[in-house]
């Protein structure tokens, strides 16, 4: 059976059982035993409360922003929403066939064809995206199967237990934090001394920055580093708007001056970012002590919500740090 | 002096005014029949459009399913699927459009102006302001952002109308001011969609091009009720709507109490595109198109209302249709009715000058 | 009476200034503009002393705060007297052309054949420097023009209410395909952010030299057909009588306008406010005199541009807000406020 309980509606058990004795009629041909034939359940607890859903889910539908981190453990979602082509470049091939081979059910959470998402029959829906959104869908979501949801301002860490929970991935997840405390604590035993007396600023310049402006990120793969290395980077004051949300002119780079290492983002190849090369060309940048004195590190972040591309971006960081010559 | 839509006309000013008269003598008869003709046309548009609606999309029902379930013969996702959600839907297109066609009337009539719709007076500039401070600022549920837009919407507009009421509120004055105010609102915007994340930039943005998506029957019923009311209303204003088209001068001798009646198009009209707000986000262009459209079709001289609620109705109903089943990914349906509106309106404009070659 | 073509008994809206004021007036804004010239390049968000102002202008060298004054605040100050100049005199020819207060470059669907342009390019062919998007810009907008002249067009000549409407479908029809190219696009729509608001930040003098011969000869055009566009402005049977060459007029101009907002644009974006309002505002100084609307539209369209600009940097200091954000503040409160002195339409 493949249709889920309709929890808030009364009728449940009525529903449940009409609706799976449609669904059999109206893909007859469709012998796939989903494997959730013992009907087992467990419950988890999200933003949207706690959810009672299938102990074994098999057919997962994710939208918005959990998309990638469930495939990023190993999972492979039935449908999603479309993830941009420029964060799809960044992750790996096997994920990106993951990717590719689930159905796209719209571009973003709130234009999601319903109707499709219901053909597509899931055991299973995980959403990441705006909450005044969800309040728009969130009936209809749940007409078609169990809904786990988060807001946008879940931290990536919890994110990834609940995405790794709901969809049964926690092998994955366990192996990833794994590798992910250790090379903590192998950064942190390796530059302690660098990481304690060194004034860091992080800059950046995205596809949406005006021409001619950068900003102090204090978001982004920036945060790990702040918060998990305890590196000194600017942050905005308690109940401030994020650092990053100003976008500042070029000339403010002369300001840039007072602050010991400069790390920018890189692609893959460790070039500047398409967005960020423009700061790079100007004569302001070149003639910055950091950058004279190579002291402005490229750093490379595929994604910061889930550990895999949390991963490569300390590797990213590792190799970097080690390139900084001594101070005199 | 001629009546404002007649812009069009007024290629041959000279000789524009005896001819017109003459012509209105002469049309009085023509108008009625072929507008009815019209609106009988485009009601059995609407209903076909309405059947295509119910009885197709992704998830594949048939026809007698969708009747049984229509009949309360269905229960479950089947049931959910056509009384649930293809349903609403289907009845929000046909009360929006109607509601949008109508207001968009009324201020082309008040103003004079072809290009006027409540758009004019930052209605829609600032209900989509009201409705970003939530989405973008205050991250509140769908509700709060109804009501965000709704209030935006309504200050704005209230505050154009006291800025610009100093002479009676005149046409051009309101359109002036409307400008200004529209364009520092839409300035705001602008910067608060600069500055929220992606995700909820792209969120933001769909609110703001206009979409049904899970629109329900609680909307549907509050909406609709609001509309019906608010159309009795314009029915009664549709007549001194007329007279004062032919001038203030005109209107005051046959009686009409012209600030009383501006007043009352301005409320109405407004509160007709609020409603709709509210449920769906500004839906774009059918409060422009839908009265140009209408007059064009029933060939009337200067702007009337019924036929621009069912040019408004379909149009809304085909432009949804489109953007759920034919686009290659669902998009807003205020995308559409811009597209299907703006194209079907230049064709018109196009064929009108071609018959006068 | 309507908005369309009210001034055939439409009384001029303030009191026209005399020849005498109305020069007094424009000396004044010439040297408005020149000062806000040189404010533009003194204030920027870091604090630079006057004195290596001018040592960057006049005795180069390889100093941080000569770069910010050589590489951002000159170039950008060229741009905003540029692009400034460009909108303001698209602006007062689009309005005495169609005779509607609505009418600003946009409604000929200058902007939404830029938009639509960069957005193709930006989201389907993927390119992503203002060098690259700024021709398909100025393309658009010339395809676009041209396509609203064939629509708004008969055998009599053009009608500029038929056009104007035209150019609202034309520019309705892309601006949608465009929100909807974008919406299915994330990567599309989020470089596209930046561009939609309108800004003179960030963009090398090069791109201002190809743009240039363009606006030159533009700006010749538009004083050429103001002595005809005055005689228009009693009506067309009038113009024809005072010898005016309607159809030949209203192509020269819609040449004129498309050059200059295209150009505009090209550079800074849809930056729709200036071409809307400051031909308001030159009106109400001068009257209905062509020649004299598009001398104050020359000199207080930028004026109106740089002094938003320099607001821009300052207000959110260290921060900056584009210009395509400030000009509608600064400007809105002026206009409303014309407009409630003046009496009654004054187009």
């Amino acid at each position: 059976m493949t249709m889920p309980t309709l929890r808030r509606r009364g009728t449940a058990l009525t529903a449940a059982v009409l609706s799976a004795s449609f669904a059999l009629a109206a893909c007859g041909g469709d012998g796939d035993d989903p494997g959730t034939a013992s009907g087992e359940t467990r419950t988890v607890t999200a933003d949207n409360g706690a959810v009672e859903i299938p102990a074994d889910p098999q057919r997962v539908v994710t939208l918005g922003n959990t998309t990638l981190p469930l495939i990023d453990m190993g999972g492979a979602p039935v449908g999603v929403t479309e993830v941009s082509d420029s964060e799809l470049a960044l992750i790996p091939e096997t994920q990106q066939a993951a990717y590719a081979a689930a159905v796209n059910l719209g571009t973003s959470a709130d234009q999601v064809d319903m109707e499709q998402l219901a053909s597509l029959e899931p055991d299973l829906i995980l959403a990441q995206f705006p909450a005044s959104e969800f309040e728009q869908v969130q009936e209809e979501l749940e007409a078609v199967a169990p809904t786990v949801f988060w807001g946008l301002d879940v931290e990536w860490k919890a994110l990834a237990d609940g995405v790794a929970e709901a969809g049964d991935v926690t092998e994955g997840l366990s192996e990833q934090k794994t590798a992910f405390e250790d090379k903590i604590a192998q950064i942190e035993t390796t530059y302690g001394a660098i990481i304690a007396d060194t004034a860091f600023v992080n800059l950046d310049r995205w596809a949406s920055s005006d021409p001619g402006t950068f900003s102090i990120a204090d978001f982004g793969c920036v945060e790990i580093a702040q918060g998990d290395l305890g590196m000194d980077f600017p942050r905005a004051a308690e109940g401030e708007d994020p650092l990053g949300w100003t976008s500042l002119p070029f000339e403010q780079l002369a300001e840039l001056s007072q602050y010991d290492v400069i790390t920018y983002p890189v692609d893959a190849e460790g070039d500047p970012t398409e967005s960020f090369a423009p700061v790079v060309e100007t004569n302001t940048w070149q003639a910055l002590p950091a950058v004279e004195s190579g002291r402005a590190l490229g750093l490379f972040c595929p994604g910061n919500n889930s550990y895999g591309p949390v991963l490569q971006y300390l590797d990213s960081l590792d190799s970097a740090l080690a390139t900084l010559p001594a101070t005199t | 002096m001629t009546t404002a839509p007649s812009v069009l006309r007024r290629r041959r000013p000279d000789l524009g005014r005896r001819r017109i008269v003459v012509r209105r003598g002469r049309l009085g008869f023509r108008i009625d029949l072929r507008s009815t003709v019209v609106c009988t046309a485009l009601a059995l548009g609407v209903v076909a459009l309405a059947l295509v609606a119910l009885t197709t999309g992704s998830y594949q029902l048939s026809v007698a399913q969708v009747v049984s379930a229509l009949t309360g013969g269905e229960t479950g996702l089947v049931r959910e699927i056509v009384v649930e959600w293809r349903l609403p839907r289907v009845a929000a297109t046909v009360a929006f459009g109607a509601a949008l066609g109508v207001s968009g009337a009324m201020f082309q009539s008040l103003t004079r102006n072809p290009l006027a719709s409540p758009d004019v007076i930052g209605f829609s500039s600032g209900s989509y302001t009201g409705a970003l401070i939530v989405i973008v600022l205050i991250g509140g549920d769908y509700a709060q952002v109804a009501g965000g837009a709704l209030l935006g919407g309504i200050a704005t507009a209230l505050l154009v109308y006291a800025l610009a009421r100093r002479r009676g509120a005149q046409g051009f004055q309101l359109i002036i001011v409307g400008i200004g105010l529209s364009a520092m609102l839409d300035s705001l915007n602008t910067w608060m969609l600069l500055k929220a994340k992606l995700e909820v930039a792209m969120a933001a943005a769909a609110w703001g091009a206009g979409s049904l998506n899970g629109v329900s029957w609680d909307q549907v019923a509050i909406g609709g009720a609001c509309i019906a009311g608010l159309l009795a209303i314009a029915g009664v204003l549709s007549r001194p709507m007329r007279q004062l088209e032919l001038g203030d001068d005109t209107a005051v001798s046959q009686g009409v109490p012209i600030a009383a009646v501006r007043l009352g198009l301005i409320v109405v009209g407004v509160a007709l595109t609020a409603t709709v707000t509210a449920a769906s986000g500004p839906i774009a262009f059918i409060a422009l198109s839908a009265p140009q459209i209408a007059r064009r079709l029933a060939r009337t001289a200067g702007i009337t209302l019924a036929p621009a609620a069912f040019v408004g109705a379909l149009l809304l109903g085909a432009a949804d249709l489109i953007a759920q089943r034919i686009a290659p990914t669902p998009l807003p349906v205020g995308l559409i009715t811009v597209i299907l509106g703006g194209g079907y309106l230049g064709w018109l404009l196009f064929a009108e000058a071609r018959r006068r070659l | 009476m309507t908005t369309l073509a009210p001034h055939r008994r439409g009384p001029a809206a303030v009191k026209a200034a005399g020849p005498r004021r109305r020069l007094t007036g424009l000396i004044a804004a010439l040297a408005a503009l020149l000062a806000l010239l040189v404010l533009s390049v003194m204030i920027g968000s870091t604090t630079i002393p006057p004195s290596t102002v001018w040592d960057a202008l006049f005795h180069s060298s390889a100093d941080l705060d000569q770069f910010a004054i050589r590489d951002y605040r000159l170039p950008r100050t060229v741009v905003g007297l540029v692009v400034g100049v460009a909108f303001g005199i698209s602006g007062a020819l689009i309005q005495a052309l169609t005779r509607n207060p609505l009418a600003d470059p946009g409604v000929l669907g200058v902007n939404a054949g830029a938009s639509f342009a960069v957005t193709v390019a930006v989201g389907l062919l993927g390119i992503r420097d203002m060098q690259g998007y700024m021709w398909f810009a100025f393309a658009g907008a010339l395809a676009v023009t041209f396509m609203v002249l064939a629509l708004g067009s008969t055998r009599r000549g053009r009608s500029p209410a038929v056009m104007v409407l035209a150019g609202v479908c034309v520019g309705a029809v892309l601006g949608g395909a465009r929100e909807a190219l974008q919406l299915t696009d994330p990567d599309a729509f989020d470089a596209m952010r930046s561009w939609n608001a309108g800004s003179i930040s960030g963009r090398p003098l090069d791109v201002v030299w190809p743009i240039l011969p363009f606006v030159a000869a533009a700006l010749v055009l538009a004083f050429a057909v103001s002595g005809p566009l005055n005689s228009m402005a009693l009506g067309d049977d009038m113009a024809v009588a005072q010898g005016a060459r309607l159809a030949r007029t209203r192509i020269l101009a819609i040449v004129a306008v498309t050059l200059l907002a295209g150009g505009a644009t090209a550079i800074a974006g849809p930056i729709g406010f200036v071409g809307l309002m400051v031909p308001h505002v030159a009106r109400w100084i001068t009257g209905p005199h062509q020649r004299w609307i598009l001398a104050y539209s020359i000199l207080l369209a930028p004026s109106l541009l740089l002094a938003s600009d320099i607001l821009g940097r300052i207000v959110v200091a260290p921060g900056e807000l584009p210009v395509g954000i400030v000009t509608a503040f600064v400007g809105a409160p002026v206009l409303i406020a014309m407009a409630r002195r003046s009496k009654a339409s004054a187009l």
